[in-house]
């Protein structure tokens, strides 16, 4: 009931056509999803995920002869098939798994890894291997470019928490915006709006516009503010900064917020030193987050309209440390989640024996998942990764 | 050439019209500016704008002193290496410049050459392209593209250093043709990539330009059909002797001045051809406009969407919030969630502007900025705005209808006959973040 289209045809808003925003009233008389209605939500796992001992290959034999401090109890792991397993501490996860809401796309890097967090970072961000280009566009930043579709009210892309958008997001053309606090968008007291004249000419002369934005933006306030309230189910006190971030996300979704791409960080995977319970501490995090994120939009069925990517810039070091941690490593798994993707395992689980230089070989370039996303689920193009050539995979359901 | 303004019974010198010029020229005029202007008739209160000396014993300073003032917090910002005050010492001369025509174009040259700290990096850089928009904001624009493009700041955010002889890089030959002399449909790509051969070399280091002789591409180059040894100086040349590049300009200025759907291709034309003549002096191209009668024409009142720096500055002057003013770094912060993050353009085309304003989340901003605002929460320390005495010192009486006529005064696209009653038993502080938040206030 908490869409944009839905309310709007309970409201009285058409009551009051002739200020309706265009758009708006667009949407309310065709209530069927669009293709332009898709969202993108990506969690950068910042710091380099040791994705051996996320999704995990239990039954290869490097697993035991790399890891010994670290090797996680074979009888607390999730198994997900005879070879394959989750981290004990995503049973969220485990859930969307179950339901075929989770696609696990194994071995995702890409030739002459490059271990450097910011450099591997800048690589995965740009789809550029030229340093002069990891301070330029983005791939989602191009492909929001390519994009024909119609402006409206709000930023293509929106960093969710602090400071500048990444340069993923970075584009010629189109605007990245950061929200951090509902705050921001919530009105304050004292400032009602005053009676609007319906009697105004329906006709999109600039002041028709702006007092149709006006009235649009306040009745987006007046609804995630309902949405607010602690009576209602939706918002339950956030138990970390991730699941503070993803609640935002999902009220401006509720919201009818028209960004397709959502971008969010979740630091602290650089784990050189004691590392199992920090791991531990964070995969927990975003399994909950990300599960109850869903379970959130589920219940005002706005689920399948999202989809959530988790990347990390690099994998860890096959091979435990002295530390009881890991070093800077290569290929690791991307996870995608969301009642649209294609459910299961993705690519091929890299050999814990047949290293390179210690390390996993990639078996799927990272560009091959962006591709697909691009592709199959936001009906974008990146132009550098479509010339590069980067088939895509099916990662998403077919419509 | 645009016909000159003359006020006319059908369009006469009014407030409407003062309020106008002092919204679309600076950061709006406060109660005695308005005065003042309606009593000394438009070729006085234009003078003043162009010439940059905007003298009020009230609220501005005297040029010696504001400039003095405004270094220190500049030059503080700079050594503090915090962009936030950087962002705070330019809201500072919005609000309190003699000359507020020269901010309103300064902030016009860094939507033009829209460059980033995002890439840049480096304070100081920022500042010296800042101060270089203000210092040449009026001059042929000549003076004005020479220096921008031999600057550190356009070099690091366009990619000067990764364009060698060897591998050309084409972010600066594509932006100074596309965005900053030509516009888009004035050259052919094989032109960016010949011109991007003849900036091969120009880099710099350590926040200052430098030509590398070893990167430079000296062989010939065909641009726009001439062929030559053409370096980066000569492809400005090529660039300022272009006929497009005069229409653009002529573009820019009218872009900046104008509301919507008020200038014609013809007029903007004219323009274009008077600035050839003229080496491209903008100042005279922006002293014309600022005279016309299409300027002051009933087509263009009211019909331009207040930016950030334009609402929030404008709200403070109104007000006459001067002393204290609110905290320039919390108006940054403002500004900021407004849509402008000042150093910051969202890409190479700067901020898209106009109806672009107006989003969700800035008129919401706005409306939260207006409450604030009033509620004192940007002074430090904190400090309801006296608004009765604001209002009692200019009318003599401070009614609740007399606050309402003050505001109207400032919004004259409001309609105080509907506001009276809309408004009526609010107190002051409730009326005035009513009316600054009141579409048609977002409007002049």
């Amino acid at each position: 009931m908490l869409n944009r289209r839905h309310f709007l045809k309970q409201s009285t808003l058409l009551a009051l056509a002739p200020t309706v925003p265009s758009f708006l009233a667009q949407t309310a008389n065709s209530a069927e999803s669009r293709a332009d209605d898709r969202v993108l939500v990506v969690i950068q796992l910042d710091g380099g995920n040791d994705g051996v001992n996320t999704v995990v290959p239990y039954s290869d034999q490097g697993y035991e002869k790399n890891r010994s401090e670290l090797r996680l109890a074979n009888d607390r792991l999730i198994k997900l098939n005879d070879d394959i397993a989750l981290h004990p501490s995503l049973e969220d996860m485990h859930k969307l798994w179950e339901s075929d809401r989770l696609a696990i796309v194994n071995g995702v890097g890409y030739p002459n890894p490059n271990r450097s967090h910011d450099v591997s970072m800048a690589i995965w961000q740009t789809c550029s291997f030229d340093r002069t280009e990891h301070n330029g566009y983005g791939w989602l930043g191009r492909a929001l470019d390519s994009s024909s579709a119609p402006k409206t009210s709000s930023p293509s892309a929106v960093l969710v928490g602090d400071g500048k958008p990444p340069v993923a997001l970075r584009s010629r053309r189109s605007i990245a915006a950061n929200v951090d606090r509902i705050d921001e968008l919530l009105l304050p007291g004292d400032v009602r709006r005053t009676e609007q004249h319906a009697a105004a000419a329906a006709t999109e002369d600039l002041s028709a516009f702006v007092e149709r934005s006006t009235l649009d933006a306040y009745n987006t306030a007046d609804q995630l503010s309902k949405l607010g309230k602690p009576d209602q189910a939706a918002t339950r006190s956030p138990r970390s900064e991730l699941e503070r971030r993803l609640q935002l996300v999902s009220q401006l979704i509720k919201a009818d917020f028209q960004t397709r791409v959502f971008y969010t960080v979740q630091s602290g995977y650089d784990t050189h030193s004691v590392q199992l319970p920090r791991h531990e501490r964070l995969l927990r995090d975003l399994s909950r987050s990300l599960f109850a994120f869903f379970e959130d939009l589920r219940a005002a069925k706005l689920d399948e309209r999202v989809v959530v990517l988790c990347f990390s810039e690099f994998g860890r070091r096959v091979k435990e440390n002295a530390s009881i941690g890991t070093d800077h490593g290569t290929a690791g798994p991307v996870l995608l989640a969301g009642p649209s993707v294609a459910p299961g395992l993705h690519g091929e689980m890299p050999s814990l024996l047949d290293l390179e230089n210690d390390d996993l070989k990639h078996t799927v370039d990272f560009r091959q998942v962006y591709a697909s996303v691009l592709q199959q689920w936001l009906g974008l193009t990146d132009e550098r990764i479509r010339s590069g050539g980067h088939q895509p995979l099916d990662l998403l359901r077919r419509a | 050439m645009l016909k000159r303004y003359q006020p006319t019974d059908q369009q006469p010198w009014d407030v409407h019209r003062v309020v106008h010029l002092h919204r679309r020229a600076g950061f709006a005029a406060t109660w005695n500016e308005i005065q003042r202007d309606l009593k000394d008739g438009p070729d006085a209160a234009v003078s003043r704008l162009v010439q940059g000396r905007q003298p009020d014993e009230a609220d501005a300073s005297e040029p010696e002193t504001f400039e003095s003032m405004a270094d220190v917090i500049g030059s503080a910002a700079v050594s503090s290496e915090n962009i936030n005050r950087l962002k705070a010492w330019w809201l500072y001369r919005m609000l309190f410049s003699p000359d507020p025509l020269e901010e309103r174009l300064t902030l016009m040259w860094h939507n033009h050459f829209a460059t980033s700290n995002i890439k840049v990096e480096d304070v100081a850089v920022m500042r010296r392209q800042n101060d270089i928009f203000r210092k040449y904001c009026r001059a042929p624009f000549g003076e004005l593209l020479r220096r921008v493009v031999k600057d550190p700041a356009v070099l690091v955010w366009l990619d000067a250093d990764a364009n060698r002889k060897e591998h050309p890089n084409e972010n600066l030959a594509r932006e100074l043709m596309e965005l900053f002399s030509l516009g888009v449909g004035n050259y052919s790509e094989q032109d960016v990539k010949q011109v991007a051969r003849a900036l091969t070399g120009w880099t710099s280091k350590n926040g200052r330009f430098r030509y590398v002789p070893e990167y430079h591409d000296d062989g010939e180059k065909t641009i726009f059909g001439k062929t030559d040894h053409f370096d980066g100086d000569d492809v400005l040349t090529l660039m300022l002797e272009h006929p497009a590049c005069a229409r653009r300009l002529a573009w820019r200025i009218c872009d900046t001045f104008f509301g919507e759907d008020v200038i014609d291709d013809a007029s903007i034309d004219a323009l274009a051809d008077g600035l050839r003549q003229r080496h491209l002096d903008v100042g005279w191209g922006v002293e014309t406009v600022l005279r016309s009668q299409i300027f002051f024409d009933d087509t263009n009142l009211g019909n331009r969407v207040l930016g950030p720096e334009e609402f929030l500055i404008g709200a403070v002057r109104v007000l006459e919030a001067f002393d204290p003013p609110p905290s320039t770094l919390l108006l940054a912060e403002w500004s900021a969630q407004l849509g402008r993050d000042l150093f910051y353009p969202p890409n190479v085309f700067g901020w898209p502007g106009g109806r672009n304003w107006i989003t969700t989340r800035s008129v919401i901003g706005r409306a939260n900025f207006a409450d604030a605002l009033l509620d004192g929460l940007l002074h430090q320390p904190q400090k309801t705005l006296p608004i009765q005495e604001v209002v009692s010192k200019r009318l003599g009486t401070a009614s609740e209808s007399d606050i309402v006529k003050f505001f109207c005064t400032h919004f004259p696209n409001c309609d105080p006959k509907r506001l009276q009653t809309e408004l009526s038993g609010k107190n002051a502080a409730q009326i005035a973040k009513s009316m600054l938040v009141l579409p048609q206030a977002q409007l002049a």
